[in-house]
Formats: structure tokens, C-alpha cells, sequence
């Protein structure tokens, strides 16, 4: 039961905002007051969203204490969103506290004086909704909240940076290569046009899982060292630009026949110093050196620094060329540029040409070097010839969704209109609540 | 010749010898119940394409899939450090003690729609459903205005020419129809499986084979289990190591 104080409190809306972009792999936050200048990347602060546990040191780390460990090896990760949703509440709860209500410095701050403006992926299960919805209320006791999808937020980036403006952009098409998986968003006004939203299940997890397995395959046993193995990917790891210069890729970084052997092509070829964890915590790439790595089969100096090399060959671009082509695992699906087509067939003719005017590309993949050339050659030969195609990636993809919603945030009549407070909640319910984040007022 | 055709009856009593079977084509499951009969089973397959996969294989794949999508190792379970602190009502201790994966949420959540379906809702309009099915069907193209570069040709051959070369209007799409926006606006969300892109189309290129060692060209096919590899050097450290998966 609300208290009975609680019609006076509903009048009142707090002064700042926790923005919280609330991904798989990290959270994007940041305290936004409101009616604030122009919020910028320098805000948002990124953590892990992960509980790891270290068998070596026997350690627990919660989410930025991630920034203090020495030892990556074989550390293993509590995630607690899966496919993009937050399903572990347990776990979720104790990274939301550590970092915002037990937090020294930082994000600090009282939930009951704070607004929240948490964003999560489209096609969300109805009911992880709405344990969302009912921990920030009843865990958290935000004062006031408002759920929603975070690409649409990427509409109120202005094109015009000295002016903030608070009307959405018309037509926007927002492509999310993210951890868990790419989601293609097509925006009107700001608004989701739900029926075409499509999602490729090829996302960052998905390329280390596959890095890490074919190491292991090849080289090494990595099937623990999660960490190490998305370093490498981030560090070695680029896109061919064509599939014609895939094959011939291919071709130079192959062995040989038995009997016939070829020269691996040290410009694509690296070696990945790996870390020993007791002089570096953090490995490096090379180019390939045949010498070393035959000394690595047979015996290394006694004395002197030892190393373990990881070669990196055809895996540098077979991994990411899974989001163009996911079926080479397997995976029945078309790649990236064919998801996009996919999505935009369902929009009528006007719409299309405005989405493809309008093409941002925001999501850790999106640093992978040689993505945003291959994507924008095969999305070009797929689109009719006589429309505009303009394709960018944002400045930070990482962090790109989370200053869209900050800018949403520090503009008061925009919040005002979305926001409900924790008072109304009480009195009607989380069914309402959901109800109204769906259809929505704006 | 006389035509001969052969009724399916359900009255086949099994007696030595040899009988008509209704042959309804390659049946997975068929296999799955006896895998010993290897010898059998492979005519019964029939002519299978080059690129076609045994039910065995798929499931190795879907298997391989799953295993790369997975977020949490679940060998694992890595306990909360520290002492939690106390849910604050019945709801979040609820909430906060449920150890379940994406995979059963999902799960209901399909059910769910199954449900809806069977028993439709009086609420939900006719309308908006119509809107809400029309993505489901992913694989077909939906056929819109003909693009413009058809259309412009045509219309230059019985008019006069230059007005029309000069005029936009044959390279602008048809403006938007209010009412086909607002439905596309006010669709509900798609379910997370219908959200999924779909699968490549039957035309189109061939699925690229890469060795199952090296990460080469597949080019040679294991006679054991149909994983593809790229030479002899390769062939061999699949059937010591792989090739045993599937065996």
C-alpha cells in the first residue's frame, strides 16, 4: 500500500536522472541533471555488467572491480543479461547496488531522488519486462522510471550539435551490432516501427565463442580464457572488404599440401603474445615470425623470458565475416546487408528511401576494422541504384545509444511527458505500467 | 501400358517375405529410432543433394550453434560475494530468487502466443492482427509499387518527352498512405523468435564449406561423417581428433 503522503511526492520530479544503458556485455551509465548543457560522451561511464570469479586468486570482482584485477586467467563471468535481456535478477540487483547505491564516488546516488531512464532491446519477453519494472519499484524505489527501447532514444540526436533540439529525427534506420546479437531498427519520428525490427543472432559473444574455439582447436585449450580471447578478437581481428578478397585471403594464409608447403603471409599473419599474467596482464600482436613460432614447438631458452605465441591466420577475418555471412557456421540466416533489405521490404516505397538516407550503425562490432566499408559495398549493390544511400557510424558506438538518452534526458518536457513515478505505480499496478510503455504517450 | 498405381491400405499384415510400404519420402525420425541400421538407412535416404545434411549432422550443428550463443557457462555457478541485502517485498524476493535461463522465458513466452492464438482475445481487433501477421512471413517479398527506374521508361514512349524527363514525379515513391503508417506504428512488437531475419534463399549461393581443421576451403568430404576438410595433413588430424563426434 502507498503511503499516504505519496499524491504530495508525485508532483515532484527529481532533479537528475540516472541514464542507463543496460547492455550484455557492459552498462553504459551516467547522472544526468536535468535541464543540464548538452551532455556528451565524457558523461556516460562504461562498466562491465558481470560478477567474475578468478580460480587462480580465488577473488570475486563485481563489475568495475574488473579494473583492478592482475590475473585474466581463466576468470569466468556471471552475466546476468542473456540475448540482450535481463533475466538474473540476483546478480543484476548486486551490480545495480555496487556501482549506484554502495558506490563511494561515481555513480552515487539515492534511488528515491533519482529518476531512472533505463533502455533495453526490442522484442522483449513480456514477463522480464515486468520483473524489470517491479524491482525498480520495489527494490530500488526510483522515484520516478521510464523503460524503453534503446535505439529509438538515437533519434534525438541532433544533427545540429550547437542546438538541442527536442524534436526526434523523421526517418532513421538504426542497425545495433551488439553483444548478444544485431538488431535492425527502422524509426519514424523517434517512434519503433515494430513489425519490421529484425535481429541477426550474430553479435560479439557469438565471434569470441568462435575465436575461442578455434584456437582452442588449432593451438591451445582457450575454452576458459573468455577474457583473453575477446582481447584478441578486439586487437587482431578485421572484416575483408569483399568476398572476393576473402578467398584470397584464404588463400594466403593456407599451409599448403603436404609436400607442398607455402609461406604464410606474414602481412596477414600475427603472432598474439600471449600474457603470463606475471610481467604483463595484457597480451600484444606481431607479425609472424616462422623462426619463433618453430622455436615454440621445440624448446625455449631456459633462461631468458619465455613466450607463448598464438598465431592468428585466416581467423583474423573468418570470425567476423560471420556477420556477413552467418550460414558458415551454419547458421540458417541471411547476413547483415540481406537482414537489412529483409527489414526495410516491410516499410512502404517513401519510407525506404528516407531510412536508407539515414543509416547509423551503432554497437561494438561496429569497431571492427573493414566492417563499415564491407557493409556499405554490399548494402550499396542492393539497393536500387537511384537511391541515396548514406550510411554512418556513430562518433562512439559503444556509448552512442547512452548520449541519445542523455540528451533525452536533459530536456525536462521530453522526460516529464514519459516518466511515471513511483506514486502511480503504486496506486495502478505493473500491468498498467507496462500497458502505458508500450503505447506510450509521446 | 496399363496404369498400375498402388493403394495405401491399412490392413498390411506383417508376413515374411516382401510387402508394399507407402513410401512418404525421408523421415528423420525414422532414423533416430534405430541408428544401427546404417546399411538401410542410407538408400532410404534417397538421392540427396551434395550440400544436404543428415539429421545426425544437423542436430551436431544446432548443438555447435547453441553452445557459441551461450552467455553463461552453466558448469559454473559463481555465487553472489558478500552478504545480499534483504528484498524489500514478497515481489522482488521473488523476482530476485528465480534461477531460470533466457532459453525457459522464452519458451513461455511461445507458449503463451500458442495460447492467444488458439483462444483469440475479443479485444484485439481484426485489424491490428492483420498488421501483426503480415512480418511473419519473412520469406516472401512483399510485391510493392514498381520500383521507379521501371516505371519511367514506359511512360516516355506516349507522351511528350521532355516535360517528362525533366518532371520528378516519376522518380519520387507514392507518398505515404496515413493509414498504412499509423497501422505500421501502432503494431504491437514482434515475439523474440518471429523477430529473427530469415533463412537465405533456396536461389541463391551455395553454403561456403571450410576445412574442419585448418579453416581452409573444404574441399574433400570425410567418408566417416561428412564434415568437409582441405587435404590429407588435415584429413588426418580431423579423424584423430573430430571425425570420432559424430561417429
Amino acid at each position: 500500500m502507498p503511503p499516504k503522503g505519496s499524491k504530495k511526492a508525485s508532483t515532484h520530479v527529481p532533479p537528475q536522472t540516472l541514464v542507463l544503458d543496460n547492455g550484455a556485455y557492459t552498462l553504459k551509465a551516467g547522472l544526468i541533471p536535468s535541464a543540464s548543457a548538452n551532455p556528451t560522451y565524457n558523461d556516460c561511464r562504461v562498466l562491465p555488467n558481470c560478477i567474475a570469479r578468478s580460480t587462480r586468486d580465488r577473488c570475486s570482482y563485481i563489475s568495475s572491480e574488473l579494473d583492478g584485477c592482475k590475473d585474466f586467467g581463466e576468470l569466468a563471468f556471471r552475466r546476468p543479461v542473456e540475448k540482450g535481456f535481463i533475466v538474473n535478477w540476483e546478480a543484476e540487483k548486486t551490480i545495480w547496488e555496487h556501482e549506484f547505491v554502495e558506490a563511494r564516488a561515481g555513480l552515487r546516488c539515492d534511488p528515491r531522488e533519482t529518476n531512472l531512464l533505463l533502455t533495453e532491446k526490442p522484442n522483449c519477453p513480456r514477463e522480464l519486462q515486468k520483473n524489470c519494472d517491479e524491482i525498480v519499484f520495489e527494490q530500488f524505489e526510483f522515484a520516478a522510471y521510464y523503460r524503453c527501447v534503446g535505439a529509438t532514444l538515437n533519434a534525438y540526436h541532433s544533427s545540429d550539435t550547437s542546438s538541442v533540439s527536442s524534436l526526434p529525427q523523421e526517418c532513421l534506420l538504426i542497425i545495433d551490432t551488439s553483444y548478444s546479437d544485431t538488431t535492425i531498427i527502422p524509426l519514424y519520428h523517434g517512434r519503433l516501427i515494430q513489425p519490421a525490427v529484425r535481429r541477426l543472432a550474430v553479435g560479439g559473444k557469438l565471434l569470441t565463442n568462435y575465436l575461442k574455439e578455434l584456437s582452442s582447436l588449432r593451438h591451445y585449450n582457450m575454452m576458459e580464457e573468455t577474457y583473453l580471447l575477446n582481447e584478441i578478437k578486439e586487437a587482431v581481428s578485421f572484416v575483408a572488404p569483399s568476398t572476393a578478397q576473402f578467398s584470397k585471403d584464404l588463400e594466403r594464409t593456407w599451409k599448403g599440401r603436404l609436400g607442398n608447403k607455402r609461406e604464410l603471409d606474414s602481412s596477414i599473419v600475427v603472432d598474439y603474445v600471449l600474457p603470463d599474467y606475471e610481467r604483463s596482464i595484457h597480451g600484444h600482436a606481431r607479425p609472424h615470425d616462422p623462426v619463433k613460432s618453430r622455436m615454440r614447438r621445440g624448446l625455449q631458452p631456459l633462461q631468458g623470458p619465455r613466450e607463448d605465441l598464438l598465431p592468428q591466420g585466416n581467423e583474423r577475418f573468418a570470425v567476423p565475416e560471420l556477420l556477413f555471412n552467418p550460414t558458415d557456421i551454419g547458421i540458417q540466416a541471411v547476413g547483415l546487408p540481406g537482414s537489412i533489405i529483409e527489414s526495410l521490404n516491410v516499410l512502404p516505397e517513401a519510407l525506404k528511401v528516407g531510412m536508407l538516407a539515414n543509416v547509423v550503425v551503432v554497437g561494438g562490432n561496429a569497431l571492427i576494422e573493414g566492417f563499415m566499408e564491407r557493409l556499405e559495398a554490399e548494402l550499396r549493390a542492393l539497393v536500387p541504384a537511384e537511391y541515396l544511400l548514406n550510411i554512418s557510424r556513430a562518433d562512439d558506438p559503444v556509448k552512442h545509444t547512452w548520449l541519445g538518452a542523455a540528451r533525452f534526458a536533459s530536456q525536462p518536457e521530453l522526460l516529464k511527458g514519459v516518466l511515471v513515478s513511483k506514486a502511480e505505480y503504486d496506486e495502478k499496478g505493473s500491468a498498467w505500467l507496462a500497458k502505458r510503455f508500450v503505447e506510450g504517450d509521446r | 501400358m496399363p496404369h498400375v498405381e498402388l493403394l495405401p491400405n491399412s490392413s498390411s499384415a506383417a508376413a515374411p517375405g516382401w510387402t508394399y510400404v507407402v513410401d512418404t519420402g525421408y523421415d528423420p525420425s525414422k532414423v533416430a529410432i534405430n541408428p544401427k541400421d546404417r546399411k538401410r538407412a542410407a538408400p532410404r535416404g534417397g538421392p540427396r543433394g551434395e550440400n544436404e545434411l543428415s539429421a545426425r549432422q544437423q542436430t551436431a550443428i544446432a548443438r555447435r550453434i547453441a553452445q557459441l550463443e551461450r552467455d553463461n557457462d552453466p558448469k559454473q555457478g559463481i555465487a553472489i560475494p558478500g552478504k545480499p541485502s534483504v528484498p524489500k517485498t514478497q515481489n522482488a524476493r521473488r523476482i530476485i530468487q528465480y534461477q531460470r535461463q533466457i532459453k525457459h522465458w522464452l519458451d513461455d513466452e511461445e507458449a503463451q502466443m500458442a495460447q492467444q492464438q488458439q483462444a483469440p482475445s475479443s479485444r484485439a481487433t481484426a485489424a491490428s492482427r492483420a498488421v501483426a501477421q503480415t512480418p511473419r512471413r519473412p520469406s516472401i517479398m512483399p510485391s510493392g509499387p514498381p520500383t521507379p527506374a521501371e516505371a519511367t521508361p514506359a511512360q516516355a514512349d506516349h507522351a511528350e518527352p521532355e516535360e517528362l524527363l525533366l518532371s520528378i514525379t516519376s522518380s519520387m515513391p507514392p507518398p505515404l498512405d496515413q493509414t498504412q503508417l499509423q497501422a505500421l506504428l501502432s503494431a504491437p512488437p514482434l515475439s523474440y523468435a518471429a523477430s529473427h531475419v530469415a533463412p537465405p534463399p533456396a536461389g541463391g549461393p551455395p553454403q561456403r564449406q571450410f576445412c574442419d581443421n585448418c579453416g581452409y576451403w573444404g574441399k574433400i568430404k570425410c567418408l566417416k561423417c561428412g564434415a568437409r576438410v582441405c587435404g590429407l595433413e588435415c584429413k588426418e588430424a580431423h579423424e584423430a581428433t573430430r571425425c570420432l563426434k559424430w561417429a
